[in-house]
């Protein structure tokens, strides 16, 4: 996983899984990438194979992280489709944005 | 009582222990998801079979409490080629399992696992037992998608029913498309079998057959009329052979000359060897003769042609111009239009045997008509000898000769050649023979006995305007007396007595039958010694050479001068003369019939009346066509 943080922006990208396994992990780093108080904070899916109630735990742990920041902009980038699936079975998107690009 | 027949279905299953711990449950779905691929699970339907297997895992661990949490967790897959399988063991306490658990809220911390495993599978149980409990989870598979078996092509798409009853409709459609081809073409194969079988029974030259062909034709193409047209046999002009309707017929169309430009569509068609529709509100040429099936007619030509051999052409057709179109309807009348070039072609054939047939057979009735205008045998005096010969321009001459014995030193030598050739010509001259022997049996004289063959038959050459040349000798071997008669023919050749050179003796005399009462006067010559003696017909004087001479009587009279030798043999003469007017002629094809006799002393005396006495008459085989008929 690598998190980068530019201007206002937060990317998180090269995520291959987030699972059971890795999303306390995963809530961890980004938590701590968060003192920077970005504007926009955005998950690039695009390499992440799989994903499961525990990786929809940790994306929702973080929209709860960054829910009092008032204006923050989430956005989750190129899902594969069977992700892309899972996130709206789940209602994700209306947490979060779903952009592909 | 008997069993009940046993529902047998082969499954691959799957069965991983684990331990309790999230990256071994990660493993073991991981594992699942391969297994099912490995047996045939499409990789876009394999995601939600891994996340329940993760989420049961899952949950499994998260709920284990105390020592169970020592024990392995089990994940089994079980594949059928209907269903997929998946169950969970687990060490928990258990849960109750609602029937359908609600979407959770967004915003909900938990419960998001059970939702999924209930929306991804059709069926999930769960079996709760006094160690352990098990998940099961069931999803029936889809359809095998086309696209799953053909490398390449996209994933299938869900089939919805409107897609579904959109195919069948399709496939309906085409199914009846097909039957109607399927029919169509049938009908045409029995039309033409039917055909085939009516040849067989009927004559073929009349229009039965055809009459049922073209009633099949119009009915299978939804036509109303059809002309067609045969190639002339000099192949300049198409004629028309049949028409649906009287008013379709019309005059011959002309076949340009080779790198000429057909106008007419049939024409075109015929010369091109493929097929063209037309329309006549498309033809703008006032002269096409398909205008007649009316201003609307519509229609397709066809060529006939088979083996590269061109027979005509078949137009079919609609006068309202509705005619089908489309390649179906013009393979149907492709076919029949080769069926019907076929069958022309039989018919023309079939003729043309039969005219061979009965040409062949003219010709042997003709041979066999020649062998009997010559005699078989000849009558031959103690030392003379007499041989004729003959050869044919055609199958059939009419010249021939004849020799009767009179008595023991005397003979009747009849040569004669009837003006006109072949079969009646022929008959002719067998008449004439058996006339000749009937009336020589009272007389032996040459002008009494023209003057009878003319009498019995002026009649029936007059009615045919044909009459005969003929020269009648009676030869007296004793007094070496001749006597001759002559009705027209070439002057007979002889050696006189006294001389080393050669006579004719030219007399008078009408042809038989061109007067009914012609007087033919008697002459007499004496034969020299060694005697020889050549009747002949005009053929051997005016044979020609390669370079158009004629042979001539000089000729001959030189040639006899030079061949009279004491001693030589009639049948070794007639070879040389044949040989010699062989050779005078060359390479030239014959003009005229050939036939000669020949009398020859072969032994100087022997008529004498010293030997008189031993002299008998006998029959010796020296007549024969001895020339090659070629």
């Amino acid at each position: 996983m690598k998190i980068e943080s530019l201007d206002e922006c937060l990317r998180i990208s090269e995520i291959l899984e987030l699972t059971a396994v890795n999303s306390a992990q995963f809530q961890d780093e980004v938590r701590s990438a968060l003192g920077d108080s970005p504007s926009v904070i955005e998950i690039n899916l695009s390499q992440t194979r799989f994903m499961d109630s525990s990786g929809l735990g940790a994306l929702f742990a973080l929209y709860r992280a960054t829910g009092k920041h008032e204006g923050v902009v989430l956005r989750l980038l190129n899902p594969m489709p069977e992700i892309q699936q899972l996130l709206e079975l789940t209602q994700m998107q209306l947490l979060f944005e779903i952009v592909r690009r | 009582m008997a069993a009940s027949p046993l529902e047998q279905v082969r499954t691959a299953t799957l069965r991983i222990a684990f331990e309790a711990n999230f990256a071994s449950a990660r493993a073991a779905s991981a594992a699942i998801r391969a297994f099912l691929a490995e047996h045939g699970v499409p990789d876009k339907e394999l995601f939600p079979y891994e996340l329940c297997i993760a989420e049961a895992s899952n949950n499994a661990i998260q709920y284990s409490e105390g020592p169970s949490r020592d024990l392995k967790l089990v994940a089994e897959a079980l594949i059928t080629p209907v269903q997929v399988e998946l169950r969970v063991t687990d060490h928990t306490a258990g849960f109750v399992l609602k029937e359908r658990i609600p979407q959770p809220s967004p915003l909900a911390d938990r419960g998001r696992g059970l939702f999924l495993i209930q929306t991804a599978m059709d069926e999930v149980r769960y079996i709760r037992g006094a160690k352990e409990n098990i998940l099961v989870m069931r999803k029936k598979r889809r359809a095998i998608p086309a696209a799953a078996a053909i490398p390449g092509q996209g994933p299938a798409d869900a089939l919805t029913l409107e897609k579904c009853s959109r195919q069948l409709a399709e496939s309906r459609s085409q199914m009846t498309k097909m039957a109607e081809e399927l029919l169509l073409r049938s009908e045409t194969l029995s039309s033409v079998f039917r055909c085939c079988a009516e040849l067989g029974r009927i004559d073929t030259a009349s229009e039965g057959f055809k009459g049922r062909l073209f009633a099949d034709l119009l009915h299978l193409t939804s036509a109303d009329w059809y002309v067609l047209r045969l190639i002339s046999a000099d192949g300049t002009k198409l004629l028309v052979t049949a028409t649906s309707e009287p008013d379709l017929s019309s005059k011959p169309i002309a076949l340009p000359a080779a790198g000429g430009v057909p106008t007419s569509i049939e024409a075109v068609v015929a010369v091109s060897q493929k097929a063209a529709r037309f329309d006549v509100r498309e033809c703008s040429d006032r002269s096409e003769p398909l205008r007649s099936v009316g201003p609307e007619g519509a229609g397709l030509v066809c060529p006939l042609c088979f083996g590269g051999e061109r027979v005509g052409t078949i137009a079919v057709g609609r006068r309202n111009g509705d005619f089908p179109l489309g390649r179906l309807q013009d393979d149907v009348i492709g076919t029949f239009a080769e069926f019907l070039a076929i069958q022309t072609l039989n018919l023309r054939r079939q003729k043309e045997e039969m005219r061979n047939r009965v040409v062949a057979r003219e010709l042997e009735i003709a041979q066999d008509i020649q062998q009997l205008l010559v005699p078989r045998s000849l009558p031959q005096l103690a030392g003379f000898g007499l041989a004729g010969g003959w050869k044919s321009a055609r199958e059939v001459g009419g010249d021939f000769y004849d020799a009767i014995a009179t008595g023991e030193k005397s003979l009747l030598l009849m040569i004669a050649d009837v003006m006109g050739k072949g079969v009646p010509a022929a008959l002719f001259a067998t008449e004439m023979r058996g006339l000749l022997r009937g009336l020589a049996a009272r007389s032996s004289d040459p002008a009494e006995l023209l003057c009878g063959l003319n009498r019995l038959l002026y009649k029936d050459l007059s009615s045919v305007a044909m009459f005969i040349t003929a020269q009648i000798v009676h030869v007296d071997m004793e007094g070496r007396h001749l006597t001759v008669a002559s009705a027209g023919h070439c002057p007979p050749l002889f050696v006189p007595p006294g001389s080393r050179s050669v006579s004719m003796l030219s007399i008078q005399g009408l042809p038989l039958g061109v007067r009914p009462d012609t007087v033919y006067p008697r002459h007499t010559a004496r034969l020299g010694t060694p005697a020889a003696l050549l009747l002949h017909t005009d053929g051997l004087t005016e044979a020609r050479s390669p370079s158009g001479v004629p042979y001539g009587q000089r000729r001959l009279m030189a040639w006899l001068k030079a061949h009279t030798i004491p001693g030589r043999n009639a049948t070794e003469m007639r070879d040389r003369l044949a040989t010699e007017l062989n050779r005078f002629r060359g390479d030239s094809a014959m003009a005229d019939d050939q036939a000669f006799l020949l009398l020859v002393e072969e032994a100087a005396g022997a008529a004498g009346p010293a030997s008189t006495s031993e002299t008998r008459t006998r029959l010796r085989r020296t007549a024969s066509p001895f020339f090659a008929n070629s």
